[in-house]
């Protein structure tokens, strides 16, 4: 066990270094340049130079990522070239907001997942399933920025029972305050994590009631419930352990789209403002940090994948 | 048959969900316009001091200092946090912290007087040194001013000498009357906080910004607001109002309805939205000219070459009809004024009298016809997502069809389009929409039409121009100038180098519990220019 540990972690670092050459080639095609963010049309063409100097943004781009990658690997994660405060202390900054907004949606979202899915897995193309189904297709198919004005424009303008932006009332600081505004923009999520959980856990479910220790447990005239809830349940989480390990990287990523229509003031925001800058530093930074974590979701998956089930610990 | 019936299913609890949220807008609206019927018969008109303001912000404010602010919101923040020198508005000044400004017989001189017993946010004095500072932090080159070019004339920098505590007289290399529209875009920053800064740009002390405007930092919070609270020792007289938020809301629609819900209480709208907003009676629409033109760029160095015709510019003009155009681009005629000139009306020596060509299509078809030019195809590159620019380029599409060219529309990334506009070399493609806002002087036009400058995105050329801009540039006597850019626009219209299209206006929503809205002066880009005159009423 520890050596695997030891030898996923260490796959991490060249894993590292490709997701930042990918990125950063990725940022320098784009079109569009970090210098007209803060140009204004009555500069001069000589001071717009000399401004893209100052920010060595006139070096050929391969020695702006080494520049870039010998400064990263000191632990200096650069400066933003738009307000010019440092990348790493704006992504602290703004982590717990992204961080605790995900976390509840999905957790929410898989509360509710597993038992819609084993229901409807269970009562296959009963009118169970068929209203599960329903539900999963609804929120597949629905924008969720849509869905986000929707609710905003019934609970807050209409019922006056949420506010519709920001996370907190100005001038306040209290957790019962933040979670009122965390309400809305955490359901919109989890209705989208919720959506693919259902599915997965659903299908699941179906194949697992085929095996045979399910037949079993029907011949020894176990009730259908505790079959579901004792014996099943435990093989159909399994599967969820991967999606909340590939979900590890959304913790930090934040979404962009609910985000940004909350006026939440998490990652997600700052790097949809870092993308129309082409601020590439801050880009870096958040892609980075999302993989980071990414990589140890799928590797606390695996570990846990072993202890929970034993076959796959003989089989490495 | 079971798939129908789940699509029935879905379609059902959608109109329910749907007719449940329009049902209830009819309900509660009629509600909201009593309580503000009953809100307007008891508020007398008289200022009272307290509450306080919630102005809604499209982003984070870039950097809280006015040597570096180039963005709407960093602007929009400082205006209330950072006094300026003066403003002008209309060609009349009105002085903050200066106390006048008076150039010598030779015009090399201006010397500025500023008020006394000016301060800082944190008590210290505000002197003659500050103002010094400042514009030698500007023109320092270490330092990635934006406002550096402004005080270089003809490749010499302006000096700014202190002569006593409230004086300071500024040495210009050589004549040049648009000086006053570079002063008035500075605002003093604190010597005794930025003295020992290497890089003032980069400084954690622009987290703590210390101004002199009539309202003081008071907290920043990432993503969500900047408050700033009341400065009692404000130079103009203590604010009425205890403390105004700038809330940063990216989307567009959501922000509309925070502002209907009253979490914002004021903010800009667009065109599009006004109608809606206006409609819940609970606001005070304010349309005011931003100084901005917005226009049809021809883009003369294409490589097809047909636009470097003025012929074929004339027939293109002929082709399309202004009205319309407003009325499909800005959706009323009430957000945008027809324009003619290349200098917008807040400009001065402003003159929409020039040259038009006016809506006649066989005049556009004979042109096209006597220069080869009909049956031409023309490249419209377009901002994908930008709705005017949308709604320009296919009218222009459908316009230009009935004289015989076709207009192939080309839409492409916000950053991709940028490029390729300010490319001083791309030659692929021949119309866009665009739009500027220039300030005052008409000096500053000076880089969009004259031969060769890097903003010339038409790629015009005529050497009387270039001459006429020279002339006006160093000309003190404000008669001969007034002619020189009368004469300049003429010929600027008359060459069609550009089709303007109109003024356009911005629009901004003020719940109606707040009065003072004309003393406090509507501004473009900042919305208001002095904010401790707003009051609750």
């Amino acid at each position: 066990m520890r050596r695997l540990i030891v030898r996923r972690l260490l796959q991490t670092l060249p894993m590292l270094f490709f997701v930042s050459i990918v990125c950063f080639i990725l940022v320098k095609v784009a079109p569009g340049d970090p210098v007209r963010s803060f140009v204004t049309p009555n500069m001069h063409a000589a001071d717009i130079e000399r401004i893209r100097h100052n920010l060595g943004l006139d070096k050929p781009a391969y020695i702006q990522y080494f520049i870039w990658l010998k400064e990263c690997l000191t632990g200096n994660f650069g400066y933003s070239l738009v307000n010019h405060k440092p990348v790493l202390g704006q992504i602290v900054e703004r982590l717990p907001a992204t961080a605790g907004l995900m976390a509840s949606a999905i957790a929410l979202a898989v509360i509710l997942a597993i038992p819609m899915g084993l229901v409807a897995g269970a009562n296959r193309n009963r009118w169970v399933d068929k209203l599960v189904n329903m539900i999963a297709y609804i929120g597949i198919s629905l924008p969720l920025f849509w869905l986000a004005i929707l609710l905003m424009y019934f609970f807050s303008i209409k019922m006056h029972w949420l506010p519709s932006m920001g996370m907190r009332t100005i001038g306040t600081n209290s957790a019962l305050d933040v979670i009122k505004h965390g309400l809305l923009p955490c359901v919109v999520l989890a209705i989208g994590f919720l959506t693919v959980y259902v599915r997965y856990i659903r299908s699941s479910t179906i194949s697992q009631l085929k095996e045979d220790y399910v037949q079993i447990q029907y011949a020894f005239g176990s009730a259908k419930r505790i079959i579901l809830f004792r014996h099943v349940l435990k093989h159909v989480l399994l599967p969820v352990i991967t999606l909340l390990g590939m979900s590890m990287g959304d913790l930090v990523a934040g979404a962009i789209v609910t985000e940004t229509v909350f006026s939440w003031p998490g990652i997600g925001s700052l790097g949809m403002t870092a993308v129309r800058g082409m601020d590439y530093p801050v880009i870096m930074g958040i892609t980075l940090f999302s993989s980071v974590l990414l990589i140890l979701g799928n590797l606390l998956a695996d570990i846990l994948y072993g202890i929970v089930d034993p076959r796959i610990k003989t089989t490495r | 048959m079971r798939k129908y019936f789940s699509g029935v299913i879905i379609l059902a609890l959608l109109t329910m969900l749907v007719s449940a949220c329009s049902g209830g807008s009819s309900g509660d609206s009629a509600s909201s316009t009593d309580t503000s019927s009953d809100a307007s018969q008891t508020s007398s008109g008289q200022p009272k001091d307290g509450g306080n303001l919630i102005i809604g912000v499209a982003a984070d404010p870039v950097i809280l200092n006015p040597n570096y602010a180039g963005d709407r919101v960093s602007l929009t923040i400082d205006q209330a946090l950072y006094a300026p020198l003066f403003q002008v508005n209309n060609g009349k000044k009105t002085f903050y912290l200066a106390d006048s400004l008076e150039p010598s017989a030779d015009n090399l001189t201006y010397t500025m007087k500023l008020k006394s017993g000016l301060t800082w946010h944190d008590g210290e004095k505000l002197t003659a040194d500050d103002v010094v500072f400042t514009i030698d932090k500007i023109l320092d080159e270490k330092q990635n001013s934006m406002l550096r070019g402004n005080f270089i004339i003809g490749g010499k920098p302006i000096k700014a000498v202190k002569v006593d505590d409230t004086t300071v007289e500024f040495k210009l290399p050589q004549v040049s009357p648009a000086f006053e529209a570079t002063l008035v875009q500075v605002s003093p920053i604190p010597k005794h906080i930025f003295e020992n800064e290497a890089d003032i740009e980069k400084s954690p002390k622009n987290n703590t910004p210390v101004g002199s405007g009539p309202f003081k930092f008071k907290e920043y919070k990432t993503g969500e607001y900047v408050t700033l609270d009341r400065f009692d020792n404000y130079f103009g007289g203590k604010p009425h109002l205890d403390s105004v938020t700038y809330r940063i809301s990216k989307d567009a629609n959501a922000s509309n309805l925070a502002l209907q819900n009253g979490e914002i209480n004021m903010k800009y709208v667009d065109p599009q939205d006004a109608a809606t907003i206006e409609a819940t009676g609970n606001f005070d629409m304010k349309n005011y000219s931003e100084g901005r033109l917005s226009y049809l760029l021809f883009n003369e160095k294409s490589d097809t070459g047909l636009l470097a015709k003025k012929e074929v510019r004339e027939a293109l003009s002929y082709a399309l009809n202004r009205e319309e155009l407003i009325q499909v681009a800005y959706t009323s005629p009430d957000y945008a004024d027809p324009a003619k000139s290349f200098v917008t009306p807040d400009g001065l020596y402003h003159d929409n009298n020039v040259t038009t060509y006016d809506n006649d299509v066989n005049k556009a078809k004979e042109l096209l016809q006597a220069n080869g030019a009909s049956g031409m195809k023309l490249r419209f590159i377009v901002s994908g997502g930008n709705k005017a620019q949308e709604a320009i380029s296919l009218y222009v599409q459908q316009k230009l069809k009935e004289v015989g060219v076709n207009v192939e529309i080309q839409s492409m990334d916000a950053s991709a389009f940028g490029d390729k506009f300010t490319d001083p070399n791309a030659s692929d493609y021949e119309l866009a929409a665009g739009g500027y806002i220039m300030g005052f002087d008409p000096d500053a036009y000076s880089i969009l039409y004259t031969t060769g400058s890097d903003s010339n995105y038409n790629h015009y050329s005529n050497k009387e121009v270039d001459e006429l801009f020279k002339q006006g540039a160093g000309e003190a006597d404000t008669t001969k100038r007034g002619e020189i850019y009368k004469k300049l626009q003429e010929t600027i219209a008359s060459d069609a180098v550009i089709y303007p299209i109109a003024y356009t206006k911005t629009i901004v929503a003020v719940d109606k519990k707040y009065g003072g809205l004309d003393e406090a002066v509507l501004k473009p880009v900042v919305i208001f220019e002095d904010l401790s005159k707003l009051y609750l009423k």
